[in-house]
């Protein structure tokens, strides 16, 4: 009879447990809509009564988002760009709070509402935008591979019957994979949650190459290794929002495309030195 | 509907149901070997932490010290990054075996040797009395009476070992914990992965741990 009753009891707490994982899917709340009075959404106007814009960014993706380990602060376009939406959002490029995030904590931040915008190499694709909105693109990169010189592969195809690198949550193994098979070589992946352990992996030969956007692979180039001239599957990197947060999407992607016009973005780009 | 348990994101999920099952058999694979690795190691281990020669005592200690004041983190990175560097490429699964073997033998020996100080020496010299050399008291007096005091505990621990399993999704290592972050980070289906993983852990650990509670019940009547 004990039994029965702790069988029971196990039940009923996995049945609640779903049941509470399903009723956490948003209710259609009135933030879509435009509130009549100002003409800014609920969910902008939330951001604007609390006076400071939380956005999610990278740390470890030198000239886009890194945080100098000497002075503590982060830098970069990425960061620029997200001090440009604060200015339009609460009017202050200063109010803004940054999180670090990884390719793997970015979306479950958003979907919590720890940050109200990712503006971390994030990646447009088709199967992404059912989950968060994306603005316009505002940079395009291309994948690349990073190797060790020691090893003297000159392109993709000499990685036939290798082990590639990637992060999780990115959207490298995709293009790899398409690309190698164009070339006719057979490679396989391995996946990490940060770049820095892939280079770890390729330092102690646990993996033949690194692969991620070419951008972020500059950031780990050193003595020992060399980004191979291959360069494919252009990646548009955009600006995600909770998907339930249209009012937000709508005005990032309207100041997103601003800047582009005004050129700004461009500007940015030059100051950074990418491309 | 939209959010992190939208149905598609669900369907998705069963419609690859084969890379979860992949990761669940070597989740098990890792699990099953390990706890063969950690009980040899902390039978052995935990016996040389009550004999008479300091030595063998001190090896004892050195060995659970170490292992059980370092992270299991570091340990499995270690083996998977440092010993390349030292030419040592050991293959992935083996990397999670013996990280998670060595790791939780220390705990086990932990678990031996308090079991062992817990039958009165009386015993021991009962058996030397007879004749019984120190290693065939053990085996034949000591330890099957220590086996039935520790049984609960190692249980435990056996549990932990396949809860543990899951840093191996730290280094690429193909297992469950793997699967579902790899899997759900093409996607960003995170919800139903995690969920659907905590489950199947909760399916493999749960019987155990009943298993244990009850050893435990039959352990206090016995006494």
């Amino acid at each position: 009879m004990k039994k029965l009753g702790m069988i029971m009891a196990s039940i009923l707490l996995a049945g609640s447990l779903l049941a509470g994982c399903g009723s956490t899917a948003p209710a259609p709340a009135p933030s879509g809509g435009n509130s009549a009075a100002s003409g800014v959404s609920a969910d902008v106007k939330a951001i604007k009564d609390r006076g400071v814009l939380k956005v999610g960014v990278k740390v470890d993706v030198p000239k886009f988002g890194y945080k100098d380990p000497k002075t503590s602060k982060i830098d970069g376009f990425e960061i620029d760009l997200a001090k440009a939406m604060a200015k339009k959002i609460v009017g202050d490029p200063t109010k803004i709070e940054l999180s670090a995030v990884t390719a793997k904590t970015r979306g479950p931040l958003l979907d919590s509402g720890d940050v109200d915008m990712d503006v971390s190499t994030f990646t447009i694709t088709e199967e992404r935008k059912k989950s968060y909105n994306f603005s316009d693109p505002y940079y395009t990169d291309g994948v690349g591979l990073l190797v060790k010189k020691a090893a003297g592969y000159k392109s993709l195809k000499d990685l036939n019957g290798k082990k590639v690198g990637v992060a999780q949550s990115s959207t490298s193994k995709k293009a790899v994979e398409e690309e190698a098979a164009k070339v006719g070589a057979k490679v396989t992946f391995q996946e990490f949650a940060t770049y820095p352990e892939i280079k770890a992996a390729l330092d102690s030969g646990r993996v033949d190459a690194f692969s991620v956007d070419r951008s972020i692979l500059y950031g780990y180039l050193d003595d020992s290794t060399v980004v191979l001239p291959d360069k494919f599957s252009p990646q548009d990197y955009g600006i995600a929002t909770k998907k339930s947060n249209e009012g937000l999407a709508k005005l990032v992607n309207d100041t997103v495309n601003e800047l582009k016009k005004s050129g700004e973005i461009d500007k940015l780009i030059q100051k950074w030195g990418l491309k | 509907m939209n959010g992190p348990f939208a149905w598609f994101k669900w369907q998705a999920l069963f419609h690859d149901w084969r890379i979860f099952a992949e990761g669940f058999g070597n989740t098990l694979l890792v699990a099953v070997l390990g706890l063969l690795l950690a009980l040899a190691l902390g039978v052995f281990f935990g016996v040389l932490g009550t004999t008479q020669q300091k030595s063998f005592r001190g090896l004892n200690r050195v060995y659970v010290e170490f292992i059980q004041n370092t992270p299991l983190v570091i340990q499995v990175f270690f083996l998977y990054n440092g010993f390349p560097h030292l030419g040592i490429m050991l293959p992935v699964l083996s990397v999670g075996i013996l990280g998670v073997g060595i790791y939780h033998g220390a705990y086990i020996a932990e678990v031996v040797r308090a079991g062992i100080q817990s039958i009165h020496r009386g015993q021991m010299e009962a058996a030397l009395s007879q004749g019984f050399s120190f290693w065939a008291a053990m085996r034949y007096v000591i330890l099957p009476q220590a086996g039935r005091v520790v049984l609960p505990p190692l249980t435990n621990q056996a549990v932990s070992l396949i809860k543990n399993t899951s840093v191996l999704a730290m280094i690429a290592g193909g297992d469950l914990m793997y699967h579902a972050d790899s899997w759900s980070a093409d996607n960003i289906y995170y919800g139903p992965a995690y969920v659907t993983v905590g489950l199947l852990y909760l399916a493999l650990c749960f019987p155990l741990a009943q298993l244990a509670r009850h050893l435990e019940r039959k352990s206090e009547v016995s006494v």
